[in-house]
């Protein structure tokens, strides 16, 4: 990636904009890593030990892996280490955001739809962004999923990784991941959904 | 024959390309009949779009940040005072 190569050379020479650049890049990404692994309020700390580490090691980016990979293994490494050995094991808790989910109760008995998804006024993300309630709407159910459902969604859906990167990153199975993702997919779902039928959140 | 409530579990792994081959064209051929589940379908690859779209709470402290990677590395620019000194 030529551009990734010029932005390393700034770095190394210490260029403060590349250092600016890097950062407004891949902080969302690091923070989703750190909150999956130590949780909402150590991650700021972990995001910023992992940015001081990454200056220290910048030399010895070999270059062997994407900028991006290199950048989350170190938070990864980071978060792990400030874990120590209390690591949750609810993974696959089952808590859904505050307009609840796609669920059993939306099916009859064949398994047909009893109550089917009602039609949304405009299928633009722009269009539906626009409202101001809406967004605080999406942010409110972000923040009432658990953090590694939460994480996982930000780092598939906003960071584009791949499933087995998210695996690698977070150390959970590929069915884990999936489950994780699933389940806050459809909860981001039932939230538009509900806002699009009543208008509030 | 996939019921609507399978085509939901399934959607997920729809959206990722997870499906093998055999649940793909089960799917297929269910989209090809149901007009509420070509409507969730649709609707839940918006959702995707608005999650990528929803704007970036800005970290606040992002100066703080850079003055101390900026600090860090000015250290490690200067042999014999970096990690050594601890
Ligand atoms: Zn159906």
């Amino acid at each position: 990636m030529p551009n990734e190569q010029d932005l390393i050379q700034r770095l190394l020479k210490g260029e403060q904009a590349a250092y600016r650049e890097l950062v407004q890049q891949y902080q969302g990404a690091m923070r989703a890593v750190a909150i999956a692994i130590v949780g909402t309020a150590s991650a700021d700390e972990v995001v910023q030990d992992s940015w001081l580490a990454v200056v220290r090691n910048l030399n010895g980016f070999a270059g062997r892996a994407s900028l991006k990979t290199w950048l989350l293994t170190i938070t990864a490494n980071t978060a792990k280490s400030r874990l120590r050995k209390q690591r949750r094991e609810v993974l696959l808790d089952d808590i859904t955001g505050p307009h609840g989910t796609i669920d059993d109760a939306r099916f009859a008995a064949d398994g047909h739809w009893a109550q089917a998804p009602s039609l949304w006024h405009t299928d633009s993300p722009e269009a539906l962004l626009n409202e101001q309630a809406l967004r605080d709407c999406l942010e409110h159910t972000l923040a009432t999923l658990s953090e590694l459902q939460r994480s996982v969604l930000m780092l598939r859906e906003r960071q584009a990784l791949e499933l087995p990167d998210i695996c690698n990153l977070l150390d959970i199975s590929h069915s884990n991941v999936r489950v994780l993702l699933h389940r806050a997919r459809l909860s981001v779902f039932a939230t538009l959904e509900h806002f699009e039928e009543t208008g509030e959140c | 024959m996939l019921k609507c409530k399978d085509l939901v579990a399934l959607s997920s792994d729809l959206l990722d390309g997870e499906l093998t081959l055999k649940q793909r064209i089960a799917v297929r051929m269910h989209l090809a009949m149901c007009v509420h589940c070509r409507r969730f379908i649709r609707q839940l690859r918006v959702s995707q779009r608005v999650i990528r779209q929803l704007p970036d709470q800005q970290a606040p402290e992002l100066e703080t940040l850079l003055r101390a990677m900026q600090a860090q590395q000015q250290r490690a620019s200067e042999p014999d005072q970096g990690d050594s000194s601890k």
